[in-house]
């Protein structure tokens, strides 16, 4: 178990330094800071509610940022076997497959956190400084928990999706396909809860199917806190939090044991 | 140490392609300390019997055994050195970082890491670029670094896939060089190569492959001696029913 452990923490860290030294990366965070610290110019052209706007605003790019990394340096990073015979390089080892599927995805996890935290601890100053140059009554309040709670909900999003990745890369080849894949799942989860509202009077049992299929593709919705930064919004339940932890937690640990059962599988050409 | 019976691969049809059997009922038995040169025309089946004793892929049929144990056991990696025929590397890496992976993952400690990284990279005149990316490499300091990769958790069985691909006649000498010493420790090596001057210098014992089958198991002298011929070339064409070129 011990040896399991360091094999993945190797290829963790092996995931995350080379993510550090690439330029695209760097690029994007970059650009993504950037974006953030001009909220600070753009907040004058907002009529009302400076404080709502910009804090989606902040949210929103590290968001933005995020879903970049998934599309295009996770799914690059996950087809390292296909394109590159990477995969044959690091899998020469005593490393497992289902070590190999956890490690990457727990380095790709920790540069995913690593960009939140950036764009979190940045954004925070911005709304700070916003909220300082504006009157009460267009900044009502910056809740630091309702921040931090709205930052966690963006990486249980990206968790969810990344395992999707990793899920996806191993059943299809070419990063092309699962980028669009990736983006389709994507598309799909945000639609359920959209066609779920259409038939709340409906017919009964297409509102059962569409909420089974929200069990495959969660509602993101329920990850959105934003709201509760900048206005007095309606807390959620210390039930409801622990629910989606849990919720986040589990969808994950069973899309890697599915993409471990996969890679297992399959021919590693 | 290394144990094929009746091994079958096919690989399964892509648009555009059909099935391709790989291997064919391949058996050959590898010795502890044999040094093995697997040789074959493209699409013969060497990279297949190698992927699959790394356990990149798996057999439709038929049993591999390397030490007495199954490819598939993670741990049996230990025991072995893998030279990809094209080294690949994530991009931004330096040759420190692999090597930090590979002794984590074989449970080296620092101590011997370091020894053993710095005699393999100074041996492979790597020492100077250990901290460059892998990626500014030339291809045969690409090649050397797989070398120090594969190397440096001293493996009882080298598998090398085309060691002098890409290499310079300095860079041949050199890697033919490293093998011989390899072998004079006692190392079990399979290699596959097209050199067939490079096998005839290293191999103790040659596997020939030919469209997936086996045509040829046995030393040098016996190919030679079986086809009536005086080089390893010439009975190599034989064996796959080419008289001439």
């Amino acid at each position: 178990m011990k040896g399991s452990l360091l094999r993945i923490q190797a290829l963790a860290r092996l995931v995350i330094v080379d993510g550090l030294r690439r330029q695209a990366l760097l690029g994007l965070v970059a650009m993504a800071l950037g974006v953030e610290i001009s909220g600070l110019f753009f907040f004058a052209f907002v009529p009302r509610d400076i404080g709502l706007v910009s804090s989606d605003f902040v949210v929103s790019i590290g968001w933005c940022a995020g879903m970049v990394f998934l599309l295009f340096h996770a799914v690059g990073v996950m087809s390292w076997g296909e394109d590159r015979r990477v995969i044959h390089t690091l899998l020469a080892r005593p490393v497992s497959r289902t070590e190999y599927v956890l490690g990457v995805f727990g380095g790709l996890l920790a540069l995913l956190l690593l960009l939140n935290l950036l764009l979190g601890f940045i954004g925070f100053g911005v709304l700070w400084l916003i909220k300082g140059w504006v009157g009460e009554s267009y900044f009502s309040q910056l809740n630091l928990g309702g921040y931090l709670l709205s930052w966690w909900g963006v990486l249980s999003i990206e968790a969810m999706i990344l395992s999707v990745v990793v899920l996806f890369s191993g059943l299809i080849r070419g990063n092309f396909t699962v980028l669009l894949m990736a983006l389709s799942y994507y598309f799909i989860s945000n639609g359920i809860p959209v066609a779920l509202e259409t038939v709340r009077e409906g017919s009964p049992v297409m509102r059962k199917l569409l909420l089974g299929l929200t069990l495959v593709f969660p509602n993101m919705s329920r990850f959105d806190y934003k709201d509760l930064i900048a206005a007095y919004g309606h807390w959620p339940a210390t039930s409801t939090l622990a629910l989606n932890l849990i919720y986040v937690l589990i969808y994950c640990a069973l899309v890697l044991v599915l993409a471990a059962t996969v890679y297992g599988r399959r021919d590693l050409k | 140490m290394v144990e094929f019976d009746n091994v079958w691969k096919t690989y399964a049809a892509e648009l555009g392609s059909s099935r391709n059997t790989a291997l064919k009922g391949v058996s050959f038995y590898l010795p502890q300390g044999v040094t093995l040169g697997l040789i074959g025309a493209n699409g013969a089946g060497k990279s297949t019997a190698i992927r699959l004793m790394m356990d990149f892929i798996r057999p439709d049929k038929g049993i591999i055994r390397i030490q007495g144990r199954s490819p598939s056991e993670s741990s049996l990696r230990n025991a072995i050195g893998y030279l990809p025929e094209i080294a690949s590397f994530p991009a931004s890496l330096t040759l420190m970082d692999m090597l930090r992976y590979v002794g984590a993952t074989h449970g080296l400690s620092k101590d011997a890491l370091s020894r053993q990284s710095e005699r393999w990279m100074r041996s492979l005149e790597l020492w100077e670029a250990r901290k460059r990316p892998l990626r500014s490499y030339s291809k045969g300091m690409q090649q050397r670094a797989s070398f120090v990769l594969a190397l440096v958790h001293d493996p009882e069985l080298l598998i090398l896939d085309e060691p002098m691909s890409g290499l310079d006649p300095i860079g041949r000498a050199h890697i033919c060089q490293l093998i011989q010493a390899l072998k004079a420790q006692g190392k079990t090596i399979l290699f596959c190569s097209h050199i067939l001057e490079d096998v005839d210098r290293l191999a103790d014992r040659l596997l020939i492959l030919h469209k997936g089958e086996k045509r040829f198991e046995g030393t040098p002298k016996e190919l030679t001696d079986q086809y009536g011929t005086t080089d390893i070339t010439s009975g190599f064409l034989r064996s796959i029913g080419m008289e001439q070129v």
